[in-house]
């Protein structure tokens, strides 16, 4: 365990030494700001004074209990983080500001693109005072077009993308996501695009502006949609996830729900052995177009195996034989799935007022700079070191500076 | 089934490509495309958009699956799928359980950047191409590798879809009409850990251009998704024992929020009021005023109660109107509301035409096939879709010949044999 430790202590991180200043509030800019911190930026996360971001007063709260240090997807987003207040409108905290941005790499934020002129934010003022800095602003319809000032939320974005109309039932309304999957999919496509102009900016010294538009970042998860259609012009429609292919789908089984992917496809006469029903390794199911055609008779022979059969058992009897079955899985089974154990994925963070719990751990492993899972910050906790510390700030100024409500 | 594109240009001659302008970010970087299916060439083409000289491998008896199951007419080259994931990479076909290939593929190592695969765990291994064998070639080689559950533990070697994935990482637990009902996909996870692959490659390219260190990467498409998409619902359930959702298309805390019904077949709206100010002013642009005023209706706790009522007062208004007539309504208002678009729709939406996110293929100029664009853009150059997905084995002749420098008299007896699909056998 201490040599583990001492290996993690040795390793540099891949983000070390970018300094970012993050503006963002609620998910898709805090997401791609708690990617850069896990990979080992310094994130500086400005919040308004007195109430920040506004995902603070967002539930679900820790033990349902409202607190600004207490809501739960505050407390994920913004793992590894600083915070400090400072009020943007007054021009005394535009110019602590732009102190701030002095030395930093990169500047994210997501206010609405009206808003964030009315701060004085924009590019052409932002370079001037920091040519070389990288600013990723990420926004519900993009920087232009007629809908750039629409008001939004998670289901407006998953509607005006085409998402929703293939979600849920033929006979039923559209159906919203459950997690806020655009606007996850936009805070990592700004990671990705900040981390290409930081690279480009290594080879020319030059800072770029980045306009991420979540609908567009939406439509990108869809693409092949959009292709298909551009290409031949088929516009498909919400059909209870009956998949193309065959088997490719959830099915109820004895105890909730397993799926059955008849994949990969050249695996497929190994199902009869799995199911125990030598029909389904017959010559007339031998082509996937024999399998969609004849999908009514292969669902009639899984229908008696799958009721007999319990979630996980037919997750591992497709993985025995090297098909992707799997299971619904509830949030409880996945928090204690041995393969997440094994891998030690969830990773314990402990907060002041909340207290020890386990935390999802890395997107992904790059084995000579990890992931780092540190909590979240409270409401200005960094004032201090960064106002006196890092930006030189005497002990007098800075009280005077809460007392004025600049931070 | 598999659909294929009716294109003029489907015989043309294979063109010279040139790689695009030299203003992109990654036009200095080379990647190894070993991935097949979807998530791995989605991280692979994103890469490629912004300049990426990508060259993807593949094994021409087992194409990828994105080529389809026909091969008369060399019909694989046509599919929408392979056009649009493989856009802007280079194709060459080589066997790397043949030792003349794997000596090819060696070559390229020393000469490229990044490698990135999504086989199942091991499979690179087998292939004697791990990444210590890889790091020996060429010391500051970048290796992503994509298996769908990490390189480790006791699940590492099963095979994972997106509709296994969906289901086994909770995520689909999370979405359906209500609680108790059958459980629904998104279908959007394979994109998704394609985005992950790209920001891995970022990741480390960033942390070698700074020290000139390469490094393996394992990304479990499992743990990619459920970091990004439920983690903050993972920890709602490990800090209070419960979790909020599957709650249909309400909010628990906002009302009126939901998908309403509009005039037309299958046309509706959602429609998102957050607090009791916007809930003033929706009153006043659907013309009842008189709603704000209504006890059932007058604060958000009480809208939340009521709103099997609410919910029918605003349909009858919505009903009223097409989808567009009502966003727009409410969007004049200050209200969060959207269409629920359909593909047609979308394609021809006004914002999303005047952003230019369809993009027309570069190389192919006028008659070019149309593509889905890019989701960001930048002050500097931007991505673009400059080529279709190539044709299998287009650039041989460049990667073998011109990079690496075997003799073009030689090119013959790297052709592969039989060429096969994915799929079971020429499905006609």
């Amino acid at each position: 365990m201490q040599d583990e430790n001492l290996k993690q202590t040795m390793n540099e991180s891949a983000l070390t030494q970018v300094k970012v200043i993050d503006l963002t509030q609620f998910i898709a800019g805090p997401y791609c700001t708690k990617l850069m911190s896990g990979f080992g930026a310094e994130v500086i996360k400005v919040e308004r004074p007195d109430t920040g971001d506004g995902m603070r007063s967002r539930g679900p709260f820790y033990a349902n209990e409202q607190g600004l240090e207490r809501s739960i997807p505050f407390l994920y987003l913004n793992t590894g983080k600083k915070s400090i207040t400072l009020n943007l409108k007054t021009s005394a905290g535009l110019a602590i500001f732009k102190r701030l941005l002095k030395d930093a790499d990169v500047l994210i934020e997501n206010f609405p693109p009206k808003v964030r002129l009315n701060l004085g934010l924009a590019y052409e003022i932002i370079k001037q005072w920091n040519p070389k800095i990288i600013m990723t602003s990420i926004s519900n319809f993009g920087q232009t077009g007629p809908y750039k000032d629409y008001k939004a939320e998670e289901i407006v974005e998953y509607a005006m993308s085409g998402l929703m109309f293939l979600t849920g039932d033929a006979d039923r309304a559209p159906l919203a996501a459950g997690p806020a999957i655009t606007q996850y999919a936009a805070g990592q496509t700004a990671y990705a695009a900040t981390l290409m102009a930081l690279y480009k900016r290594e080879l020319t010294g030059q800072g770029q502006f980045i306009d991420v538009s979540i609908q567009e970042c939406a439509l990108d998860l869809r693409q092949l949609t959009i292709m298909d259609y551009l290409a031949t012009g088929a516009i498909p429609k919400r059909n209870s996830d009956r998949h193309p292919l065959c088997p490719w789908q959830a099915y109820p089984c004895r105890d909730g729900y397993a799926v059955i992917v008849g994949a990969p496809v050249r695996h497929w006469p190994r199902i009869a052995a799995v199911v125990g029903n030598p029909e389904l390794a017959d010559r007339k199911y031998r082509r996937m177009k024999d399998r969609i055609r004849r999908r009514y008779r292969i669902e009639a022979i899984l229908k008696p195996w799958l009721d007999m059969h319990a979630r996980q058992d037919i997750y591992h009897a497709g993985h025995s034989k090297g098909l992707a079955f799997g299971y619904v899985a509830s949030l409880k089974e996945v928090l204690v799935s041995p393969q997440l154990q094994a891998r030690q994925y969830f990773t314990q963070v402990e907060h002041p007022v909340v207290g020890k719990h386990m935390y999802c751990g890395a997107p992904f492993r790059p084995s000579q700079t990890p992931w780092q899972s540190r909590r979240a910050p409270l409401l200005g906790e960094h004032n201090e070191s960064v106002y006196c510390g890092d930006l030189g700030y005497s002990k007098d100024e800075f009280i005077s500076m809460a007392e004025r409500g600049i931070i | 089934m598999i659909r294929v594109v009716k294109d003029k240009l489907r015989l043309r001659k294979r063109v010279r490509r040139n790689r695009p302008s030299n203003g992109l970010p990654l036009n200095r970087v080379r990647l190894l495309d070993l991935t097949h299916v979807w998530s791995g060439p989605h991280a692979a083409r994103l890469l490629a958009d912004w300049g990426a000289e990508v060259i993807k491998i593949e094994y021409c008896q087992r194409m990828d699956s994105t080529r389809g199951w026909l091969k008369r007419f060399r019909l694989y080259n046509l599919t929408p799928h392979h056009l649009q994931l493989d856009r802007n990479k280079r194709s060459i076909t080589l066997d790397l359980k043949e030792s003349r290939a794997k000596k090819v593929f060696e070559e390229l190592i020393k000469v490229s950047d990044v490698v990135i695969e999504n086989f199942r765990a091991g499979f690179m291994a087998s292939l004697g191409l791990d990444y210590n064998h890889l790091k020996h070639i060429n010391p500051e080689i970048i290796l992503v590798s994509m298996p769908g559950f990490g390189s480790t533990g006791p699940e590492k070697s099963c095979p994972a879809y997106g509709a296994s994935l969906e289901a086994v990482s909770g995520l689909q637990s999370l979405t359906s009409y209500g609680k108790g009902e059958r459980p629904r996909r998104l279908k959007e996870l394979d994109m998704f850990v394609g985005l992950q692959g790209a920001s891995a490659v970022m990741t480390a390219l960033f942390y070698r251009q700074r020290t000139g260190k390469g490094q393996w990467v394992d990304l479990s498409q499992l743990e990619s998704v459920l970091t990004a998409l439920i983690g903050e619902h993972l920890l709602e359930y490990e800090m209070n024992g419960n979790q909020t959702l599957p709650i249909g298309n309400h909010h628990p805390s906002f009302a009126p929020y939901g998908c309403y019904r509009c005039r037309g077949d299958d046309k509706w709206v959602v429609i998102a009021v957050r607090t009791d100010e916007e809930w003033e002013k929706f009153c006043a642009s659907v013309k009842h005023p008189e709603w704000k005023n209504d006890e059932r209706f007058c604060n958000t706790e009480s809208r939340l109660k009521s709103l099997n009522q609410l919910d029918i007062l605003i349909e009858n208004w919505t009903i009223k109107n097409t989808h567009y007539q009502a966003m727009q309504c409410l969007q004049e208002a200050g209200i969060a509301a959207g269409a629920v678009l359909n593909v047609k729709e979308v394609c021809s939406d006004p914002h999303i035409n005047q952003r230019q996110f369809i993009r027309t293929e570069k190389e192919a100029g006028k008659g070019g096939l149309r593509f889905p664009g890019i989701p960001f853009k930048v002050s500097g150059e931007n991505g673009d879709v400059f080529w279709r997905g190539p044709c299998l084995g287009d650039d041989n002749e460049y990667v073998l010949c011109e990079i690496l420098g075997i003799p073009l008299t030689e090119l013959g007896s790297f052709q592969c044999g039989k060429i096969g699909t994915a799929y079971d056998s020429e499905e006609g």
